[in-house]
């Protein structure tokens, strides 16, 4: 795990789409019968507020939000595991669980087609984790390692949109 | 000032000195020739009805690419991003793009990718990014 550590990937995958990038798409975007984007990205924004993020940045000529909000990322599950593996090992190993997370939301909203009677809306989720300190035979592991991932869940865009959709009296459909 | 002080006090002034700073070189901040290949790489020209088309296909193509839009602005036709180069999450890889129009009515867009401090200067890394945004703006326009 060292050696990996120590060697740095190259930058060259992040720049190529995978190829279960339309389908992320697809999972992240739904289509408004609106002229109004404006009113679409102040529902948008009203919604993140219900669900309990701050916005951090807004740009209304690109449609663009940036929210974020931070929870405890204590899992029960692992708290037991830690404390099996603690006893199991005699007291000598802690290992480090998940602390605290921050879930970031990417909103875009813009027109789509000719007419400009259609907008769409995709939203990113994501969160980050940061873990908690832990001890191995003695050796302290410093708190804050983190990973990153991509919200998958379909239910969690499934529920934004559908308070979206309700929020400006609309249908969200998918093409 | 006791005598106790005087010696400590003087080696201290004594690492000062050896400690200065160097003095910035002065081409510190003029382009270099790696710099202006470098330029070449990162831009590309685009055939595109206005700005907003484009910024709006920048920012859908670096959702695409599982980037986080940190920044945008419109009036400057800037967008940033960055997103940790999993499954490394040590490690970052952070994207500033700028749209500028030209005079023949075209517009530029010039990519800057650092991951952790470092520019990326491999010319594959601008090229798989130009055919994303392409196929971006293709589909935007269709």
């Amino acid at each position: 795990m060292l050696l990996a550590g120590c060697q740095s990937p190259s930058p060259q995958p992040f720049f190529q789409l995978a190829p279960e990038a339309a389908a992320h798409k697809a999972a992240q975007t739904r289509h408004f019968e609106t002229k109004d984007a404006d009113e679409l990205l102040s529902a948008s924004a009203a919604v993140l507020q219900d669900l309990g993020f701050h916005v951090e940045e807004s740009v209304p000529e690109l449609g663009f939000l940036r929210a974020a909000k931070e929870r405890s990322a204590v899992q029960n599950g692992q708290l037991t595991a830690r404390g099996f593996l603690m006893v199991l090992s005699l007291g000598r190993v802690l290992m480090p669980v998940d602390l605290q997370q921050q879930i970031v939301a990417t909103l875009v909203a813009r027109p789509t087609g000719t007419t400009g009677t259609r907008h769409e809306v995709r939203v990113l989720f994501h969160r980050v984790v940061w873990k908690g300190d832990g001890v191995v035979d003695r050796n302290y592991i410093a708190p804050g390692e983190q990973r990153m991932e991509m919200v998958r869940d379909p239910l969690v865009y499934q529920l934004f949109f559908a308070k979206l959709a309700k929020a400006v009296f609309l249908e969200a459909f998918t093409l | 000032m006791s005598r106790c002080a005087l010696f400590p006090m003087s080696m201290v002034l004594a690492l000062a000195a050896a400690c200065a700073t160097p003095k910035p070189r002065v081409d510190l901040l003029s382009p270099s020739e790696a710099q202006t290949k470098l330029r070449a790489i990162q831009s590309r020209t685009f055939e595109l009805p206005d700005r907003l088309t484009a910024l709006r296909g920048v920012m859908a193509v670096l959702q695409d690419l599982g980037f986080v839009i940190e920044r945008a602005n419109e009036a400057l036709g800037l967008v940033t991003g960055a997103r940790f180069a999993e499954p490394n999450y040590f490690d970052v890889v952070a994207i500033t793009v700028t749209v500028r129009p030209q005079d023949d009515g075209k517009f530029l867009v010039r990519v800057n990718a650092i991951y952790n401090n470092k520019p990326i200067d491999t010319p594959e890394v601008y090229q798989n990014f130009f055919a994303a945004l392409e196929r971006s703006l293709f589909v935007e326009r269709g």
